[in-house]
């Protein structure tokens, strides 16, 4: 057997030995993925993962089946829980991508995770590279996505996910390692499914790091959309920063967990978290949960959570100036979420995010 | 125009208006006077259709029709404007974006085409400019950030462009310096026409030196006590409102 195949036995025996999560477990609280899926479970397919567009000049790829040593080098390296085990395991193949050293792509890398199953990312920008990554869902299938991002020294990623609405369960465990002075920015729009959920694992490794998080949901009808992340500071003057806004209309559910760790050592470490909520009805929920764990001396820490109506002096004034109701709403939905649009640096994601955000809102009036 | 007869409104359980009569003709400007907690702006805010204003008698005609059947959306697409004592802030919403889709809104619920961005934004700068509203005002959140003075700029720069036949404004003087009083009354005056009319309500005769009013009525305890020409105002000024608060008429 090589490594590869070891590894993926090994996922496989963990996957078997602990099972799906249940509530009981802490990261899955407000995510029941055991009912959600119900008997058929996650199953052993394979999903897949393929490129929209074509590969801007200078990103590398290869194959999960076969990889290059670089790919081999990180795969499986950085997931460790229960489900994304499971995509280890499961995924035949999947997609590794990797920009040289120095290297800066300008054009955006568009990325498709489709189909029933499991399917697996890699994705290694080694030192100074920067790359801008657009991530977008097909509507088929219940999926688990495993995706693993490496940062070398000074790269920098940006990287938009746009997950479309879903009838299903798809989940998806992001996994990143993040060396000295690296940058993340990542934004996460989701229009909920049965279950549909972005999990964040980011390890600030490297003095300097930095890791900027933001994103919207815009839930409906049964909609679930889940965003949990864990921030881990493990060296000094790390930086890490999150906004994440939730719309929730009908009997939606919307769910932020946001962990800060901030280990010894990490001195200096500066994180910052908002999440806020705007229910539209009285069955809408929504659970915003920000937590911190410090354990180095001199960090800045900030957190709040806050769940609202719509502002009735605003839908006021709207309407006494001649904007219908509806419209009134959805303009006012709009701007709730307008800041946490904003960090979108590429206009022309921003505008993909920004047109089915308003998709979205015009549903739920 | 505007026909407001026995008028009583409550908020809450709370009686406000007792039996407010009060009428309007296109060309006039009317002003209302009257100390904190007269019903006021009870009366602005029932004229423009905000909740939580119960009308418990009393009826309120716009043009030979039940203005409070009509939704807030629909008095202002019918030409009702008011231009608020405290007007909202709302991140998020541009001020230019937010004039577009209030005049495209009532152009359509009149039946009219929508102006396209072009076009707005010329019809939106012409008034500015008069108004010393700014472009950054314009590209800025709706009130956000923005001054006293330039918020109630912004209010009559609305009036100017939504061109209501029915402008009610409430407390527009309230925080604002001589000159930016100025301003506003100048840009009011310019909107007197012969088919528009105009409610100012006001605590202080200053306004009314600047807008001046065919007539003045007296607001007390959700009642018109007293009603007269411009000349008025400057008992009220000179004397307070005490006179009316004891003897009711």
């Amino acid at each position: 057997m090589t490594a590869l195949e070891l590894r993926r036995a090994e996922a496989r025996t963990i996957f078997e030995s602990r099972g799906l999560p249940t509530r009981r477990v802490e990261e899955w609280k407000y995510s029941d993925l055991k009912s959600a899926l119900g008997e058929a479970g996650l199953g052993e397919d394979t999903a897949y993962v393929r490129l929209l567009g074509r590969l801007p000049e200078g990103v590398e790829y290869c194959d999960l089946v076969n990889p290059k040593p670089w790919a081999a080098a990180h795969f499986g390296t950085l997931a460790r829980n229960a489900v994304s085990e499971a995509s280890l395991a499961f995924a035949e193949g999947g997609l590794a991508l990797r920009v040289p050293a120095g290297k800066a792509i300008g054009e955006p890398l568009l990325l498709e995770t489709g189909g029933a199953g499991h399917a697996r990312v890699l994705l290694v920008l080694e030192s100074g590279a920067s790359l801008t990554l657009f991530e977008t869902t097909d509507t088929a299938g219940t999926r688990n996505t495993g995706f693993e991002i490496v940062l070398e020294a000074g790269a920098h990623l940006a990287h938009v996910r746009l997950a479309q609405p879903v009838e299903t369960v798809q989940v998806e465990e992001i996994a990143l390692s993040l060396a000295a002075r690296a940058r993340y920015d990542g934004h996460f729009a989701s229009f909920g499914g049965k279950l549909a959920r972005a999990e964040l694992i980011i390890a600030l490794e490297g003095e300097g790091a930095e890791a900027h998080l933001s994103g919207v949901s815009v839930l409906g009808g049964t909609a679930h959309a889940d965003v949990t992340t864990h921030v881990i500071h493990r060296k000094g003057n790390t930086r890490s920063t999150q906004l994440f806004k939730h719309v929730a209309g009908g009997k939606a559910h919307a769910v932020y967990q946001g962990k800060v760790t901030v280990a010894k050592g990490a001195d200096g470490a500066d994180s910052r978290q908002t999440a806020k909520a705007l229910l539209l009805s009285e069955t809408a929920e929504a659970d915003l949960k920000p937590e911190l764990e410090i354990f180095a001396d001199d960090v800045k820490c900030a957190h709040g959570a806050a769940v609202g109506d719509l502002d009735p002096d605003s839908l006021f004034y709207l309407r006494a100036r001649g904007i219908p109701e509806s419209h009134a709403r959805a303009i006012l939905m709009y701007a709730f979420l307008e800041d946490a649009l904003e960090p979108v640096a590429n206009e022309d994601l921003r505008g993909a995010v920004r047109t089915g955000v308003q998709a979205a809102l015009r549903s739920l009036l | 125009m505007l026909e407001i007869k026995n008028l009583h409104v409550s908020v809450g359980d709370k009686p406000i208006l007792k039996g407010l009569t009060l009428s309007i003709a296109p060309g006039q400007v009317h002003a209302i006077m009257g100390p904190n907690g007269s019903g006021k702006s009870t009366l602005s805010y029932v004229l423009a259709g905000r909740a939580g204003y119960d009308i418990t008698d009393g009826s309120i005609l716009y043009n030979g029709e039940d203005l409070a059947a009509m939704a807030p959306e629909a008095r202002a697409a019918k030409g009702v404007f008011l231009a608020m004592q405290y007007p909202v802030e709302i991140p998020g919403v541009t001020t230019m974006t937010f004039l577009k889709a209030a005049l495209n809104s009532q152009r359509r619920a009149r039946g009219e085409s929508d102006l396209d961005a072009v076009n707005v934004l010329k019809l939106v700068r012409a008034r500015a400019k008069t108004l010393n509203v700014s472009e950054d005002m314009l590209k800025r959140a709706l009130n956000v950030g923005f001054s006293g003075g330039e918020k109630k700029r912004l209010e009559i720069l609305q009036m100017a462009i939504f061109e209501p036949k029915l402008a009610i404004l409430d407390e527009t003087d309230s925080g604002l310096d001589i000159d930016a009083l100025k301003l506003v009354a100048d840009g009011v005056n310019a909107l007197r026409a012969p088919t528009r009319a105009m409610l100012v309500i006001t605590h202080y005769q200053r306004l009314l030196d600047y807008i001046v009013p065919d007539r003045i009525h007296v607001l007390v305890a959700g009642r018109i006590v007293a009603e007269g020409g411009k000349e008025l105002a400057l008992e009220l000024e000179a004397k307070g409102y005490d006179k009316f608060v004891k003897e009711p008429a």
